[in-house]
């Protein structure tokens, strides 16, 4: 039976002699035969200090103790022993020991390693007891939140006093499920944390739960990569723009420069027909300055996106509602299909009008330009890999390559003084600003097709911002 | 002797009086156009020596008329002046506009406003 004894068990006199042993401590701490206990267990020459072999032999109870020897390789090696007093007569001294070792080195090191996982995870790792005090929390957690135990973890994360609405935690409490959700904290040093949280229950026997495990990704630098991506393509557009107001200023001077050409060709040759023209140019230069000025203050207007909840269908409808007379008047058939998966979004419905407005009339105008008969626009509404769709399709004259190049970049025109240039460009600036984008797709000849496409994650983005 | 024909091609009537003044102030017989469809019979007719032509116009581009003369066996060598308010013109690439690889760039690009000295010089040396 002593040697089933699944620990490394010893038997020692009071001159710390091993007399016996298990094959369990000859495998692990080596030959014992004519040994001191303290050779065995530590190498050492001498008994070791705080023995609780000693104390067992003064005292006469067991002891147990923590100590750190050395196996039969050389290794040190973390143990617990408790060690026994023997007795061979009753009432008499405690003539030998019974230690009995395990050793706690595998368990220890899983700590160890247990508590660097938890401590060096590149995420913050915080538990929570039910009160929603924060009852551990990580390095990675306190470097950028300070030391927080025993804090409210709302009041932690994001300075709040009370409870968080849509606390995963709570959920958590309520029912031992994961749940994972999206969050914005402030930092120690005032800075906003944007984390992707994940709480798991640590259960208190099998049915409640005695704490929350939060364990958070902080998402800040892809955040701030995403909206320097939308600030870059705003930026972007405005470049675009400061170009096209260029173009159109250098066209101006153009006529300016011509103008005062011809008065000073008419006053050398004292041809009064000559002066009159030249200056007819520069009155209708000066003019268009005026309202290219106009145009570009109304352009310019540098505003967030006014967000709402609106129905994309019902805003397509308005559009319809506007045009289907001139478009009736023109022989084009106006239509438009909002697809049954189309759910409310956070739009600006005063600049999406303007955008349809603009993609329609375009149409109509292309409709117009063409030699075809039975001309139609078609506006669609649809829902694509979680981007709301708006197209405006028509079979008119088509936009041919090199046009299409330019389309967006320039105060372009092809409707000579019908047209500012700037409709495309509005259009294009309005879209961006949703963080959406717009295309187009067109042959000369066969119609074209406008796409503005708005991903929902950045308008849900943009709309909360607005709301902060 | 005989003037030199110079075609302008401009969707602006301001451009069109102010370089057809300043060519007929330099001794060249000026005519222009706007109308950018009916242009290429009019270049067939009146075989200029030179054509200064806008890009940006209604209808169709300048580019792709200048595409269209360059693929005219007879009216290939007509030398052109492109003349835009494109901003950056010195940046501007013809190739990327073209899908026709064998089509020669342009003679000349000049930015509007024009600087009348240079374009008369440049006039003269295409034109003779």
């Amino acid at each position: 039976m002593f040697q089933q004894i699944p620990y490394n068990v010893a038997v020692i006199d009071r001159d710390y002699n091993i007399v016996e042993a298990n094959s369990n401590f000859k495998d692990y701490f080596g030959s014992w035969q004519n040994r001191k206990c303290y050779t065995v267990y530590k190498k050492l020459n001498e008994p070791c200090e705080n023995c609780p072999t000693k104390e067992v032999f003064k005292k006469g109870n067991p002891v147990v103790a923590d100590a750190v020897g050395i196996d039969q390789h050389g290794r040190k090696t973390h143990y617990v022993a408790h060690v026994l007093p023997i007795k061979i007569k009753k009432g008499g001294k405690v003539e030998y020991a019974m230690e009995m070792t395990r050793t706690v080195t595998e368990t220890d090191r899983w700590q160890q390693e247990y508590q660097i996982l938890f401590d060096r995870v590149p995420c913050y790792i915080t538990v929570i007891g039910e009160d929603y005090r924060i009852v551990r929390a990580n390095e990675a957690f306190r470097e950028n939140f300070g030391d927080v135990l025993g804090q409210h973890c709302y009041k932690v994360y994001k300075r709040r006093n009370t409870k968080c609405p849509n606390c995963p935690a709570e959920k958590t409490f309520k029912d031992g499920k994961v749940h994972q959700s999206s969050q914005q904290g402030i930092a120690k040093n005032g800075q906003k944390i944007h984390y992707a949280v994940s709480t798991s229950a640590l259960m208190r026997g099998s049915d409640s739960v005695a704490h929350v495990i939060e364990i958070s990704n902080d998402v800040t630098a892809m955040k701030r990569l995403e909206e320097k991506v939308i600030d870059a393509e705003r930026l972007g557009a405005v470049g675009q723009t400061v170009a096209g107001l260029a173009h159109s200023i250098k066209n101006i001077l153009m006529g300016l420069e011509g103008g005062k050409y011809i008065v000073s060709l008419g006053l050398n040759k004292n041809d009064k027909g000559m002066i009159n023209q030249g200056w007819e140019m520069l009155e209708r230069n000066f003019d268009k300055t005026t309202s290219l000025v106009k145009d570009f203050l109304s352009f310019s207007k540098g505003r967030l996106p006014e967000l709402e909840m609106v129905n994309p269908g019902d805003l397509v409808l308005e559009i319809v509602d506007l045009y289907k007379d001139i478009a009736a008047q023109s022989g084009i058939e106006l239509k438009s299909v909002t697809e049954k998966n189309v759910k409310s979004a956070p739009l600006d419905p005063a600049g999406i009008h303007t955008c349809l407005t603009n993609l329609v009339s375009n149409a109509i105008d292309a409709c117009l330009m063409s030699k075809q008969k039975g001309t139609e626009v078609l506006i669609t509404v649809s829902e694509s890999r979680d981007k709301l769709i708006f197209e405006v399709k028509d079979n008119g004259s088509g936009i041919d390559y090199e046009i299409k190049k330019k389309i967006f970049t320039t105060f372009f025109t092809t409707k000579g003084g019908g047209g500012t240039g700037l409709g495309l460009l509005t259009t294009r600036k309005i879209v961006q600003e949703h963080g959406g984008k717009i295309l187009v797709i067109s042959q000369k000849g066969k119609g074209a097709k406008f796409r503005m496409e708005f991903p929902r994650k950045r308008l849900m983005a943009l709309y909360k911002e607005a709301k902060v | 002797m005989i003037s030199k024909k110079i075609l302008i091609i401009d969707d602006e009537p301001d451009v069109v009086a102010y370089l057809s003044a300043v060519l007929e102030a330099n001794g060249y017989k000026s005519y222009a156009t706007g109308n950018i469809k009916t242009a290429m019979e009019q270049v067939k007719e009146i075989h200029p020596d030179l054509i200064c032509l806008d890009i940006v116009m209604p209808e169709e581009t300048g580019i792709s008329f200048y595409t269209r003369l360059r693929q005219d066996r007879e009216l290939k060598t007509i030398p052109v002046i492109i003349i835009s308010g494109i901003v950056e013109l010195e940046k501007f690439d013809f190739r990327t506009y073209t899908k026709d690889d064998s089509i020669p760039a342009p003679e000349c690009y000049m930015e509007k406003p024009i600087d009348v000295e240079k374009y008369i010089k440049k006039v003269k040396q295409l034109a003779g």
